[in-house]
Parts: structure tokens; C-alpha cells; sequence
């Protein structure tokens, strides 16, 4: 490559590289600049240095057919690819992108995610960033990133930045080359494709009449050396040979909270605020007051929620920065410095209380804005592409429609899509409604529990449409936003039903990515939990999922250890909880029916032994409360984990004359609630209830006839029949006696005793 | 320095590791440092956590994370004072005595904070009978640990300052931050010597110990320093210390296994953070402190139980109840604690840890 080209190596979002660029393009003063990007994009120039639009923003690959892929490119106010583009359009001189157009890189880099062998290529890239940590450790910093700001950010002597940055690049690029050819062939030579391309556009800038040395290309400063080789440019046949996606590029507003947790264009930037601030203090010649900037910044919002951070504080950090700096023979605090500094003198050492005010000086919540007619979103495309594909294109009108759906697969059609038509709508339908975009409403279906179908009211309004423009932010398409929102609401939750419920919604919008997150989370938030009720019911949610969530097509085996978890974690709370009075039983009441009905359906996965164990606890021990007691007995029994003679044993027990008689019937209640008719099968037990009833004497019988009466209340009418006719049998009159009794009109005397009974007074 | 006698059961840091301060020293010499400081603060940073100087190994005092050190060092350079607090076993006062060994040549100016520790043991106080005899005077004072570094610009020591009542604490306060002592009897003040610094140590899980005050707390530079953060350190730490112990005490057990001690420093560090080695899980801890310290006396404990009961050889039933004594303190939620940990981590580890996990739940039931 021609020698007289200048070449000037950056690393994406840097603001001293930003700085020294603007001082090169002053001094060579190019009439033409390429920029490592998206050629395709090179028509967007204008819109990006557009003076009103604010950065961060973004331009967006995104493939306009499945499978889905997106590249990106954030731009910051410090970035020097920003920055070039501004000075070059505002100068009126020919900008352009270079890299090969956003259609090839998709499907390239779709292609290239087939590497086959995963470890030697995670082996790579450890290495890969091995050397870098090596670099830093030889200088005594404690990381890259310490590195990186002491020696290039806060080097703005002319000239050795653009230098030292190349000479590092190359030799760190001479050290991994080779083993990333063995390694990673595929990213080896997509990295070789894209530097022949742009190697190829910087021949044609050439071609068309620009001189070399009136041409700047900026590129990665790992790029530097596959501009400066001899290797050919490609040529317009490769060209045509490389494959294709069909694909749209797009400019969006972007945020610096999405800047820090994931980067576009390799490089990171986990402090883009910092950064911010930092570009401002070199543009005003001020970069050594940076220190001060940032730590009164945090003192700020440590006294906005109430913590002491004094100005003399302030002062002792800055300080303390500059001593450890001092420490590293460098010249200012870098990133790191400033946050021991904070920790050490503002937070008292603690990290947990400045975290939050470092993480917003870090980051920052800058949003960036395109002016009107500017860029279009691609989840707005996304929406229309969902719309399509789901043949759902009908009911984009302002009247409410109605969708009923069966998720079942359709074995009458041929095409798997389909065949699952229903199942992907239902899909697309439910993350529209964790996104909140108020265009389809989910309805009760009559049969509560048939999992598979789903009944929608569709309708579009245009407050559709900004919703979906807000959803833009969270992220490129419906899934990736629907993702992001579940992982911030899953961030902020603290409940463990809720979080039970989150895993729901994953499983509704199908985003398999999600779930290991949204399981460790619930996981964590049982173990804190104490709370019997919640836990049995956040287990019971996931048991239901499993049980019927295949119709989802969706693999549910992560989701057993979690239950298994679960499910002991609220056997173990069962003693705890039950220790409570009548008014708490009735809430845990039916979550123990909710855990014994887990232990049957899953009694494979679950550990029933333990379940069994607590129960035998609860119903033996009269310490608790005994309604509880009485269902814990009475589930026993269901397993015969107490025999006929026990039970008859307990009944008599529990319902002596000695305990009063809102404990008997309590118990006796609880024993009655599950499993009816195999109760009405225990002759001894009613024996024994009987018997009960005869040892009273008349004011204990009044207290505990109000109590039974409540609890055969709850009985069907046919089987307080049969409880006649058994007591009959017993007294024997003979059951058809008891019955022909009980048919009888009531007399006026067994009138008043009733009456008298609802009027009971309970002098508790 | 006083002349050091070699039958002293324990010998403080500066004549404990002289020849390395001597070869660090020399190594030193021509670089520029700090007033009242002995050595330069890259020369105090390579005598704690360890290098080479001069042809002799410097071994490392404080293992652990470096930053911390250097914050340490940074702070005393800023003339402004030290506090170390964390959990018991965190090596608070083995690295402050160690920074002023190596940056003052004398850990020896040291105030060991007790609730009986009065205001006179922080500045001044007087020989009584020559007070009588001829009222105040410069003979009849006697001078405080922090007194004595403020005249020869040093660094003291305060040891345990949370023990210390809080109006015994707050006498520091203007000491600290105007750096005299006023003594009004003499009718003069005792200015602070460039190098005078103060190094406090606190304990923060104890009971018994009092609050300091915030005013106090701003005139310090505070460093938490935390439990060991690698497994391989831990489990280094626990095996230097348990091999030292058992030879102290002649212990005729042998040393156990290396896999029982992964085990016990496995589970340790797994309920005290409260999330597994690999993340995945989180767990519930239990009440009680479950420091590296007791992870060592638990294992000392299982070798005298297994050579005094035993047949020398520390088995799972050993360790075992070592554990459920150290985790079950205060029994009810530990018991749950405790459980849950066996039966949702420790039962899916598999065969290697099958015996420890069935003694384990035997003795939890």
C-alpha cells in the first residue's frame, strides 16, 4: 500500500484518540476520510453529523429475514469516528465507510458463528486477552483499562499517540496472528476479508483521482497492519462471490446504559459518562481537574441521599487519587484511583455505599435523539415484518378484533411454520405485553385450565406506534426488548412469586436466553425467603409449567432442579409456618395442599421423603396449629403412613373432653377438608367421634356442636347423608332410620335449640 | 531501638524480617522519601506483599489483594490517618504493625484498646509523686504511644479502637485533624512532626464493642479488608497455620487429608458468601462469624479429637461435628441453614464427598 497515505489507528470510543485525530486531520488536512464502518452506511454521513443530533446513537445492521442478526456501531460524542465524521462533513470534504457492506458482514458473521471448535476458540481468546493483562501487569497497573488511560487517554502530547498506539497494535497483532489462524479460522479471515475490502475501497477513493497523502483512513489500530501489508485488495469478482444477507441500516438513538453493558464495536467502555466528562476537560484544556470533576460529582449524589460527604472529604479523596497515582509514577488518577478514592474516603471504606453513585457517574443515563425524519427504527420494522410473517397484517386497524388461538401444533398443513402459526403468535402476542405496547389484550378463556388456548383483543391506536418507537431503546427487535425488559424487571425483583411469575413470561415469549437468569434469581430469592405460603406457591407455578409447558416447545429440564429446591426449601418452613393462629392456617392450608399435590405429581423429581417427614411433625405434634394439624393427618393417612388403628387412636386423642373444644373441632376440621369419602370409610374414626360426643357434658357439647357444624357445613349434602346413616349404624337405629329422621321437618323445639346454637356467645 | 532479647515468644515485625527492611533498605537508597519515612513507598509496597531485594526474597506479610496495600500506603502519604476494620481473622493488626515496621522502623508505639483504655493512654498523663513534688513539669509527664510519634514524627499504633469507650474514642478527634496535643498545664502544645501518622485497627462483627463516631470515622481513611478472596489462598493459609498450630501443640494426630481441608474451606467460604464456588446457587448463611480463623481451629479441633478418641487419623465423622458446632450456633435457623446446604449442595457433589455428607446429616437430624 501506497506509503503516502495517512493511516491513523484509533480505539473505538476513546476521547484522547478523539483528541489527537482532530489535531491530525487539522494538520494534514485531507480532502477525502475513511472510516471503518458499514460502506452501505456511507450515505448516512449527513444525517449523522447533522447538528441536532445528539449522541449517543447508533448505526444499525439488521437482517431483514430470519435468522435474525444485528451489527452495531455506537457513537458517543467522544468517539473518533464521530468526531471525524463531524469535521469532515462540516468541511465539506468526501467521507465514506469502508468496510464491506452491512449485507455481507450479517451473513458473514452468521456463518462464522458455526466455529465448530467452541474451546480452542475460547482458549484464543483468553490468550488473546492474557496479553493485554500481561502488558499492563509488566507496567505495575492493576489492569488494562488502568493502562490504557495512563499511558494513551492522558498522553496528549502530539505525535507519540498516533505512534505508540500503532507500534503496540502491531506487535500484539504479530503475537496472536498466527495461533489465530490454527484457532480461529473463521474470524481469522473475516478479519482478513474486511481489511481486503477496505484495502479495496481506499484503491478506488485512490483510482477516483484522490492523491494518497490527501487521504486519512481511520480504522481500529489492530487494523493498522492490514493497511499497511501487501496483501491485494479484493477485487470486484470476490466481491460478487461473498454471500449475502438481506439486511437494512439504520441510525437510532442509542444510551449510554446499553453502551456500557454491551459494545458494538469490540472495544470496550464501561465508563461512558467518565469518558464523557473527560472529553469535555481536554477540549477545555482542563484534563487535571478531572479528579476534582468526578469526586464532587460523587459527594453530590452521596448528599442527595442523606450521607455525609463534606467538601473536606472531597478534598481528602482527590488526594488519595493523586497518592496512588504517585504510587504508579503516573501523572493523574486514573478511572480506578478515583473509585478506591471514593470507596476509601467518601464511602468509609464500604463499597456497597457509593456503588450506586459510581455506577450513575460511570454510566451515566444519557439517551441520545435523532431529529424528525431521521433514521427509522428498526423495531418498528421488526413489528411489521412480525405482522407479516404471522399473517396478522389484518388486524392493524383501529377496531378491536378478536383472535382465538390453539397453540396445539395443526397436523393438517404441511409447513412447520405453519403448523405452529398459533404457537409463534401467542409468542409475538405476549412480548408485546411485557414491552407494554397496548396492541393486543390478553382475555380470560372460559376453560380455565386448557393450557393451549388463548383468546386476544387486537387493536391499533397511535399510541401503538410510540410504544413501539420507546421499545427502541430497550433494543433492536420485539425479542432482544422483550429480553432486556424481563432482565430489568427481574433485576428489581424481590418477590419470590413475582419472580415465579417472570419465569412464566419467559416461557410465554419464548426467550430461552433468558431463563438460566431468571432461575438462578428465583433460586436466590428462595433461600432468603422465610415464607412458607409464597414458596410453596412459586413451586407449585413452576410444577404447572413443567407439567403442561411442553405445549410451548420449550425445554423444561432446567427447571426441575429448581423446583426440587423449591419444593424442600418450603417442606423445611412447614413446622415454622404452622406454628400461627386460625386466621394465618387459612392461608397456608391450601398452599400445603398445593405441596402435597407437587409430591404426587412429581413425586420422581421431588424429595416426598423429607415432605413426609414434616407432615408426620405438623400432625403429631400439638404444639402447632391444629387445624393444620388435622390436614397434615389426614394426608397421611392418604399415604397409610398412619394406620387405621392410629388414626383412631389420634381422633380420640385429639377430641378428649380435657382440650377445648375450638381445638378438637379445629383439628377435626383440618382431618375432614381433604379426601371426604375415604374418611366416610373409617368406621372407627366415627366411633370415636361418637364416643367424643357422648363423654361431654352439656355446656362443652353446645361449644363443640357450634365448631362441628361448621365444619360438616362444608360437606355435600349426600355425604352428610352418609354420615347419618353411619351414625345410625352405630347407635344401631338402623341407617334407614337415621335417614328417614333426618328427612323429617325440623320440630319447633330442635328449631329454637338451633336458633340458639347461631346465637352462641363466645365468652373467649 | 532497644536492645531485643532472643527469648521473647514473639518478636515484633521490624527485628522479625531486619535483614529484608536491611537489603530494602540498601535497594532504596537513592530514592526520594517521604519525611519521617525510612523507606520510599514503592520499598514499603514490596516489603508487604512480597519480591526481591537485593539478592534476598522479601516474603509477602499481607496475602490477599494488592490494591488494598497500595490504598494503605497512598493514605499514609496523604498525612491522613488509617483505619483497618473487617471480620476477626483478617489480618488487621498483622498489617499495621507490618506498614509501620517497615515505614517508621518501629511497630512498638501501640495503644491496645480496651473499655478500660482512658483518655490519659491516648495523650498524656503525669508521675504523680514528682506532680506533688514540683508541680507540672516536662519530668513529670508522661507521654502517650501517639504523644511520642507526634514528637518523632512516626506512626503509632491503635489496636482494637471499637473497644475503646466512645468518649475515649473522640479524644483523637482534634488530635487528628489539627495534629497538636495542647498540654494547658505546661501553657505549651506539642505540634505533630512531619511523618506522624496514626494506624487504627476495628473489628465490625464482635459484640460488645462500641460505634464510632461519625465525626471520628471522617478523620480516617477507611479500608475494609476482606476475607481471603481465592479458594487456593485460603486453603494455604488454613494449611501454613494448621501445620504451626499442630506442631505447637504437639498434636499426635496427622495432618489431615488435603481434600478434607477443600472440603471444610469449601463449605466455609460457600456459607459465608452465601453463593457457591461457581455462582450458580445461592444459599443462606448461618448467624455466627465463619472466618478463615475458625475454619483452622476447626480443623486443629477434629485432629485432637481424632488423636485423643480416634486412631490419629482425622476422619468425616471428626470433621463433622467440627461443622455442625462451628455453622449450628444458634440452633433453630442454623439447623435449617445447614440443612438446606447439605441436602441442596453438598448431596450432588457426588462420591467423594458422599461420607462427609451422610455423618454430616446423621449428626443435623
Amino acid at each position: 500500500m501506497d506509503k503516502k497515505l495517512n493511516l491513523f489507528g484509533v480505539r473505538h470510543l476513546s476521547p484522547g484518540a478523539s483528541f489527537h485525530l482532530i489535531q491530525y486531520l487539522e494538520e494534514k488536512n485531507p480532502k477525502c476520510i475513511l472510516i471503518e464502518g458499514a460502506s452501505d452506511a456511507s450515505g448516512m454521513m449527513q444525517a449523522i453529523a447533522d447538528e441536532r443530533v445528539k449522541p449517543p446513537v447508533a448505526l444499525l445492521a439488521y437482517t431483514t429475514e430470519l435468522p435474525i442478526g444485528t451489527i452495531l456501531y455506537p457513537f458517543a460524542s467522544y468517539s473518533p469516528e464521530y468526531q471525524a465524521i463531524c469535521w469532515g462533513v462540516k468541511r465539506n470534504r468526501e467521507v465514506r465507510f469502508i468496510d464491506l457492506p452491512s449485507s455481507i458482514l450479517l451473513k458473514l458473521k452468521q456463518e462464522k458463528q458455526s466455529e465448530k471448535d467452541r474451546e480452542r476458540a475460547n482458549a484464543f481468546y483468553t490468550f488473546h486477552n492474557e496479553i493485554y493483562d500481561q502488558l499492563a501487569q509488566r507496567c505495575e497497573e492493576n489492569d488494562y483499562e488502568s493502562y490504557w488511560e495512563r499511558n494513551f487517554e492522558q498522553n496528549l502530547h502530539p505525535d507519540t499517540f498516533r505512534e505508540g498506539l500503532a507500534y503496540q497494535s502491531a506487535q500484539i497483532r504479530e503475537m496472536v496472528v498466527a495461533k489465530e489462524l490454527a484457532s480461529v479460522p473463521y474470524d481469522f479471515s473475516y478479519n482478513l476479508i474486511r481489511e481486503a475490502h477496505m484495502r479495496m475501497e481506499i484503491q478506488r477513493a485512490i483510482v477516483e483521482g484522490y492523491k494518497p497523502e490527501e487521504i486519512v483512513v481511520v480504522v481500529g489500530a489492530y487494523h493498522l497492519a492490514g493497511m499497511e501489508g501487501d496483501l491485494p485488495p479484493l477485487s470486484d469478482k470476490e466481491l460478487k462471490r461473498l454471500p449475502r444477507a438481506a439486511s437494512q441500516i439504520a441510525l437510532t438513538p442509542y444510551s449510554y446504559l446499553r453502551l456500557s453493558s454491551r459494545t458494538g464495536y469490540g472495544a470496550g467502555n464501561k465508563a461512558p459518562y467518565y469518558f464523557e466528562l473527560m472529553w469535555e476537560a481536554i477540549q477545555e484544556k482542563k484534563l487535571k481537574d478531572l479528579p476534582a470533576i468526578y469526586l464532587t460529582h460523587i459527594a453530590k449524589i452521596q448528599r442527595g441521599k442523606g450521607f455525609n460527604a463534606s467538601p473536606a472529604s472531597v478534598i481528602e479523596a482527590v488526594r488519595l487519587a493523586h497518592a496512588l497515582t504517585s504510587l504508579k509514577s503516573g501523572a493523574l488518577p486514573v478511572l480506578n484511583d478515583l473509585h478506591d478514592a471514593a470507596v476509601t474516603c467518601l464511602g468509609e471504606g464500604d463499597l456497597t455505599s457509593v456503588a450506586e453513585a459510581i455506577n450513575r457517574i460511570d454510566i451515566g443515563t444519557a439517551i441520545g435523539s435523532l431529529p424528525e425524519g431521521v433514521g427509522q427504527t428498526p423495531v418498528q420494522e421488526d413489528m411489521n415484518q412480525e405482522l407479516k410473517r404471522l399473517k396478522l397484517t389484518a388486524y392493524k386497524s383501529p377496531v378491536a378484533q378478536e383472535l382465538q388461538l390453539d397453540l396445539r401444533e395443526n397436523l393438517k398443513v404441511s409447513s412447520k411454520e405453519a403448523a405452529f402459526i398459533d404457537l409463534n403468535r401467542s409468542t409475538f402476542l405476549h412480548r408485546l405485553q411485557v414491552l407494554q405496547i397496548h396492541f393486543a389484550e390478553k382475555m380470560q378463556v372460559s376453560q380455565q385450565s386448557a393450557t393451549w388456548a388463548e383468546k386476544w383483543v387486537l387493536q391499533w391506536t397511535p399510541e401503538v406506534e410510540i410504544e413501539i418507537v420507546e421499545a427502541n431503546l430497550k433494543g433492536e427487535t420485539l425479542e432482544i426488548a422483550a429480553a432486556f425488559e424481563l432482565r430489568e424487571q427481574l433485576h428489581d425483583c424481590t418477590d419470590i412469586a413475582l419472580s415465579a411469575k417472570i419465569i412464566r413470561q419467559a416461557c410465554e415469549c419464548r426467550l430461552t436466553s433468558l431463563f438460566d437468569h431468571a432461575l438462578s434469581s428465583l433460586q436466590a430469592l428462595s433461600t432468603d425467603s422465610n415464607n412458607f405460603k409464597e414458596t410453596a406457591h412459586a413451586a407449585h407455578e413452576l410444577a404447572t409449567l413443567i407439567q403442561y409447558g411442553d405445549v410451548r416447545q420449550f425445554n423444561l429440564k432446567p427447571l426441575v432442579p429448581i423446583l426440587q429446591q423449591l419444593f424442600l426449601h418450603a417442606a423445611l418452613l412447614l413446622t415454622d409456618a404452622s406454628s400461627c393462629d386460625d386466621k394465618a392456617a387459612n392461608d397456608i392450608a391450601p398452599a400445603i395442599h398445593l405441596m402435597e399435590l407437587i409430591s404426587q405429581q412429581h413425586y420422581e423429581t421431588v424429595s416426598v421423603e423429607v415432605w413426609q417427614k414434616e407432615l408426620h411433625q405438623l400432625a403429631w405434634r400439638d404444639d402447632l396449629n391444629a387445624k393444620l394439624s388435622g390436614i397434615a393427618f389426614s394426608i397421611l393417612l392418604e399415604h397409610s403412613l398412619a394406620t387405621e388403628d392410629d388414626c383412631a387412636k389420634e381422633v380420640s386423642r385429639r377430641l378428649s373432653p380435657g382440650v377445648p373444644a375450638e381445638l378438637g373441632a379445629g383439628w377435626f376440621e383440618g382431618l375432614a377438608s381433604r379426601n371426604r369419602y375415604a374418611l366416610l370409610s373409617r368406621v372407627a374414626l366415627w366411633k370415636e367421634l361418637d364416643h367424643y360426643i357422648q363423654q361431654l357434658d352439656e355446656k362443652e357439647f353446645v361449644r363443640s356442636a357450634v365448631f362441628l357444624r361448621r365444619t360438616f357445613g362444608a360437606f355435600e349434602p349426600n355425604q352428610r347423608n352418609s354420615i347419618a346413616e353411619l351414625l345410625g349404624d352405630l347407635w344401631e337405629i338402623g341407617a334407614e332410620t337415621a335417614a328417614e329422621n333426618l328427612q323429617a321437618e325440623l320440630t319447633e323445639k330442635e328449631t329454637e335449640k338451633l336458633d340458639e346454637l347461631n346465637d352462641f356467645d363466645f365468652d373467649f | 531501638m532497644a536492645e531485643i532479647k532472643d527469648d521473647v515468644l514473639r518478636l515484633p515485625s521490624e527485628w522479625l524480617y531486619i535483614r529484608e527492611l536491611d537489603a530494602l533498605k540498601e535497594e532504596d537508597k537513592n530514592e526520594e522519601k517521604p519525611d519521617g519515612w525510612q523507606l520510599s513507598p514503592k520499598a514499603v509496597l514490596k516489603f508487604i506483599v512480597g519480591g526481591k531485594a537485593k539478592g534476598i526474597d522479601i516474603t509477602p506479610k499481607y496475602i490477599g489483594n494488592n490494591r488494598l496495600v497500595e490504598i494503605a500506603i497512598a493514605t499514609l502519604l496523604t498525612d491522613r490517618s488509617l483505619l483497618l476494620i473487617g471480620e476477626p481473622g483478617t489480618a488487621k493488626s498483622w498489617l499495621s504493625e507490618n506498614l509501620a515496621a517497615a515505614i517508621c522502623g518501629d511497630s512498638a508505639k501501640v495503644i491496645q484498646g480496651t473499655a478500660g483504655t482512658g483518655e490519659e493512654h491516648i495523650r498524656y498523663s503525669w508521675n504523680y509523686a514528682l506532680l506533688l513534688a514540683n508541680g507540672p513539669s516536662e519530668e513529670a509527664l508522661i507521654k502517650s504511644p501517639i504523644f511520642r510519634a507526634m514528637e518523632s514524627g512516626s506512626i503509632a499504633r491503635f489496636e482494637e479502637i471499637s473497644r475503646c469507650a466512645s468518649e475515649v474514642q473522640d479524644a483523637l478527634i482534634s488530635i487528628l485533624s489539627e495534629k497538636t496535643i495542647a498540654i494547658p498545664e505546661l501553657g505549651r502544645e506539642l505540634p505533630a512532626k512531619r511523618g506522624f501518622s496514626i494506624i487504627a485497627t476495628a473489628n465490625t462483627r464482635d459484640r460488645g464493642v462500641n460505634d464510632m463516631s461519625s465525626a471520628l470515622k471522617r478523620r480516617f481513611n477507611i479500608i475494609v479488608l476482606p476475607a481471603p478472596a481465592q479458594l487456593e489462598t485460603e486453603i494455604s493459609i488454613v494449611n501454613k497455620r494448621v501445620a504451626e498450630i499442630a506442631g505447637n501443640y504437639r498434636l499426635k494426630a496427622n495432618l489431615p487429608k488435603q481434600e478434607a481441608v477443600e472440603k471444610i474451606v469449601t463449605i466455609f467460604r460457600e456459607l459465608r458468601r452465601g453463593v457457591t464456588l461457581d455462582e450458580k446457587q445461592k444459599l443462606k448463611s448461618p448467624s455466627g462469624v465463619i472466618s478463615t480463623a475458625e475454619a483452622i481451629s476447626l480443623i486443629t479441633n477434629s485432629m485432637a479429637l481424632a488423636a485423643s478418641f480416634g486412631n490419629g487419623t482425622v476422619s468425616d465423622a471428626d470433621l463433622a461435628a467440627g461443622l455442625q458446632g462451628a455453622i449450628v450456633k444458634d440452633e433453630e435457623k442454623d439447623c435449617i441453614v445447614w440443612k438446606e446446604y447439605l441436602e441442596n449442595v453438598m448431596k450432588k457433589r457426588g462420591a467423594a464427598w458422599r461420607g462427609l455428607y451422610n455423618t454430616c446429616s446423621e449428626m443435623n437430624a
